[in-house]
């Protein structure tokens, strides 16, 4: 297992080096950040100036040679908006993104087990297509609208939840959670149906019934087992998404997360916040998706016998 | 027994294992619940006032001030200038000067203010706001009130005694005073190399805890010099989304939302009030077909001022037919916006055409996003309006940096004709400050113009009094003749909104510059 963690280690330096680059120069083809922080009766001996003080002076490779320098001392640069270090605004917001997602999947697998097992559990049933129904629409619908939606109705219109912000406890999470679950819950629970249903039917669980076991024992020991490796698979694109920036969200809800800090950045030719970010959260991603294939591979003894070869 | 034999050796320590990683999960579930990252979740004391912007201060750099989302909080808030101008009337009124006066052609001379010390308590005098204006105006730093207010002129400020102050120019400078009130003073002790993020003041309130991207509180200054204000902190948010904030308002989670749209939904709580923006077609003079002028005169007769204001406005704007509203100086009140004639504009493009201009290139229609509410049905409906005109129009919308590219010089090369949908606020009160971006044939916004009509700018400029007005009134009269570099659509009217228990009038200065000690509570 060492040595297949290790080979998927290494197998992800040169995308991360990929994605950094790819970030690095396509930011610096959005436009000189000089008109956006000279006043526009700057001279040209100051726009000048600010170009050499943040070395946008030199080429290109010698930006990205300095950049990867950089970075190997853990010196990401400061930011042009706020004169932060960089590191630090990105390490800051990092954490409220991760709990977000953290407790948007916990709660989308949870719900997408039990409903999209109840639904298999008697297939074309009234219950099944109503769950199907359902899970289709959630999955479908836009968080944007979710969100504001339910903004005006559980806050202004029942008064029970606060509309935005963090700073009421466990009330300020249920909007944000549930606009980012909605998706992720539609989805995994129409995966999670669909596995069960061909898990259920496998000549194991027959075995299993024949053997006198109960439906939730062959539900939970038998075929949600099996049915896990495709929900695993599409649980963990759907948690790099939402590590990646709930955008949407934590714009909408005031969350100082790490998607915001990025269409900030953006927005304000911020390159040193952006790279900073971009670098913390496919680091992150990398990670995941290795612990994604351990976790695969615990699941599937097939996987974790050529993962040790 | 189990019925069915589990293949695996280690079943006992695959329990342990998914209790513990149970337990983990629930864990964190239940601590994320509590406490978001980095949060601390402090509340607004009861004493409080509390405020959501649309977006957080970059910076509360006070040379920054000129920049909407830094002002907005700075300004005679954290720091004051010199002089305040009242956005009611006008005049300029004390505030760290007790008196100004000229006192030579290109010099003036101000009486500092006695017994104000800084919210350090340090003291303040001639010399920190001597060092103040050299700080924003002379030096490196590249302040955006430099630019703004400014432009290329540097000053002479000298401190002859603690209470004294002067102030010259390269040249007489009418309205110095004015351009004067647009720096707030800081001590001499702030860097003059690099800019500052927290500022020290004067002002009725001091930072008291920054929590970036979170919240911003301000505390009383116990040592201000004047009125102590009727709120003891002012708590301030930021949400993007204005139905949010107008949410806000009515879940009692803030005391005051500010640039809302009338369509976000603040009910009975939205005040509007006319906020000096004035928006704006302008056109590239110098490119094919825009340089005809009968073009540009057309796409004036094209665009239904009146339509624009009453679908999507609501009636809440002014079909515009100069850069600047009413209580402006320079304001022109005889003018009326262009008629919308569509077959006159027709003709006018049909004459150019027959004189060999090619109508046919299409044109750029580039804009902000997020400029103004409704920008982007705006620029649809000019879209729409031009194209039935019989030009070929091709909508841009883009962010602060690429939209600042194509509005300020140098204007990028071989961009082509474009049409740039701009919104202008004269918040200082005097038309001099928009003609000289706008309107100048160099001017840093400005797409061209002709030596004569520079000239005229300029000597209506350097009059004072009734005859400023006159001479700057004229400028806007003669503008669509001689020029036409502009298609003026509206002026706008801002939106806030207030909780019942506070009081409040907002004004035309209260989008960049909401004076905090203005709010009281309610009776």
């Amino acid at each position: 297992m060492f040595h297949f963690v290790r080979r998927r280690m290494l197998s992800s330096v040169l995308p991360l080096v990929a994605v950094l680059l790819g970030v690095f120069v396509l930011a610096r083809l959005t436009g000189d950040p000089a008109s956006l922080y000279l006043p526009e009766s700057a001279t040209p001996a100051q726009r000048a100036a600010f170009t050499e003080r943040n070395g946008f002076d030199d080429s290109i490779w010698q930006q990205i040679a300095d950049y990867f320098g950089g970075v190997f001392q853990l010196d990401f640069g400061e930011s042009l908006r706020t004169g932060e270090s960089a590191a630090t605004m990105a390490l800051r917001a990092f954490p409220a993104t991760l709990q977000l997602a953290g407790a948007t999947m916990l709660i989308a697998a949870a719900g997408a087990v039990v409903i999209g097992s109840w639904a298999a559990f008697r297939p074309n049933s009234l219950a099944d297509r109503i769950a199907s129904f359902l899970s289709m629409t959630a999955a479908s619908v836009p968080d944007f609208w979710f969100a504001i939606t339910g903004v005006w109705i559980f806050a202004v219109g029942l008064g029970a939840l606060p509309t935005s912000g963090v700073s009421d406890g466990m009330l300020s999470w249920v909007l944000p959670v549930a606009t980012l679950a909605i998706r992720p819950l539609g989805v995994l629970t129409q995966v999670v149906r669909g596995a069960m249903v061909s898990a259920l039917s496998a000549p194991y669980v027959r075995l299993a019934r024949s053997k006198g076991a109960g439906s939730v024992r062959v539900v939970s020991h038998h075929a949600l087992r099996n049915a896990a490796a495709p929900a695993l698979t599409v649980a963990g694109d759907l948690t790099v998404s939402l590590v990646n920036g709930a955008v949407v969200v934590e714009t909408i809800f005031g969350w100082p997360g790490i998607g915001k800090l990025m269409i900030d950045s953006i927005t304000g030719r911020d390159f040193a916040v952006l790279q900073a970010a971009v670098l913390l959260t496919a680091v992150t991603i990398f990670v995941l998706n290795i612990v994604i294939d351990v976790c695969y591979a615990l699941l599937d003894a097939r996987v974790r016998e050529t993962a040790t070869v | 027994m189990s019925p069915v034999s589990d293949p695996r050796p280690a079943r006992a320590g695959g329990r342990r294992r998914r209790t513990a990683v149970s337990l983990v999960l629930s864990t964190a579930l239940a601590a994320s619940a509590c406490t978001v990252a980095n949060s601390d979740s402090v509340t607004a004391d009861g004493d409080a006032l509390r405020v959501v912007l649309p977006e957080e201060p970059p910076t509360l750099e006070p040379c920054e001030a000129s920049l909407t989302s830094t002002g907005v909080v700075v300004r005679s808030n954290i720091t004051e200038p010199l002089t305040e101008r009242h956005p009611g009337t006008g005049e300029l009124e004390p505030k760290l000067a007790t008196s100004w006066k000229r006192t030579s052609g290109t010099e003036w001379t101000y009486r500092i203010r006695k017994g104000v010390t800084f919210s350090d308590g340090s003291r303040f005098d001639a010399e920190d706001a001597a060092y103040s204006i050299d700080r924003a105006v002379n030096s490196e730093l590249g302040c955006n009130v430099e630019g703004y207010v400014f432009g290329d002129t540097d000053l002479k400020v000298a401190a002859p005694d603690a209470h004294t102050l002067t102030v010259a120019t390269p040249k007489a400078d009418p309205i110095l005073p004015l351009r004067l009130s647009f720096i707030e003073m800081v001590p001499t002790s702030t860097d003059a190399e690099k800019k500052v993020r927290e500022p020290v003041g004067t002002g009725p309130y001091r930072i008291a805890n920054w929590e970036p991207g979170l919240r911003l509180t301000l505390a009383t200054n116990k040592r201000y010099w004047g009125r102590a204000p009727a709120y003891g902190s002012v708590d301030y948010q930021w949400r993007t989304e204005g139905s949010v904030r107008a949410a806000m308002i009515a879940n009692d989670e803030v005391d005051v939302a500010t640039s809302l749209s009338p369509e976000d939904g603040a009910g009975d709580a939205a005040e509007q009030y006319p906020n000096n923006e004035t928006t704006a077609l302008r056109m590239q003079v110098t490119e094919p077909p825009l340089d005809d002028r009968r073009v540009r005169q057309a796409i004036n007769y094209a665009i239904d001022r009146e339509g624009i204001v009453g679908s999507l406005f609501q009636g809440k704007a002014k079909a515009a037919a100069q850069l600047v509203p009413r209580g402006v100086v320079g304001y022109n009140e005889s003018l009326q916006p262009w008629p919308t004639d569509l077959a006159k504009a027709r003709r006018l493009l049909a004459e150019a055409e027959a004189d060999g201009v090619d109508v046919d290139r299409s044109i750029r229609l580039i804009s902000r996003t997020a400029l103004f509410p409704k920008v982007d049905e705006t620029v649809q409906v000019i879209q729409n309006q031009l194209n039935d005109l019989g030009l070929d129009i091709d909508i841009e919308m883009k962010d602060t940096a690429g939209s600042t590219e194509f509005q300020e010089r140098p204007f990028p090369e071989d961009a082509g004709p474009y049409l740039m949908l701009i919104q202008h606020g004269n918040q200082a009160g005097d038309a001099a400050f928009s003609m000289d971006q706008y309107l100048l044939s160099k001017g840093y916004q400005s797409s061209g113009g002709t030596a004569a009509f520079d000239r005229k700018i300029g000597a209506a400029e350097a009059k004072t009094g009734a005859e400023r007005q006159d001479a700057l009134a004229e400028v806007f009269a003669d503008e669509p003749d001689e020029i036409a570099q502009y298609a003026y659509v509206a002026h706008m009217y801002g939106v806030i909104a207030l909780a019942p228990d506070v009081r409040y009038r907002p004004n035309s200065a209260t989008g960049d510059e909401m004076r905090l000690a203005e709010f009281t509570p309610a009776d």
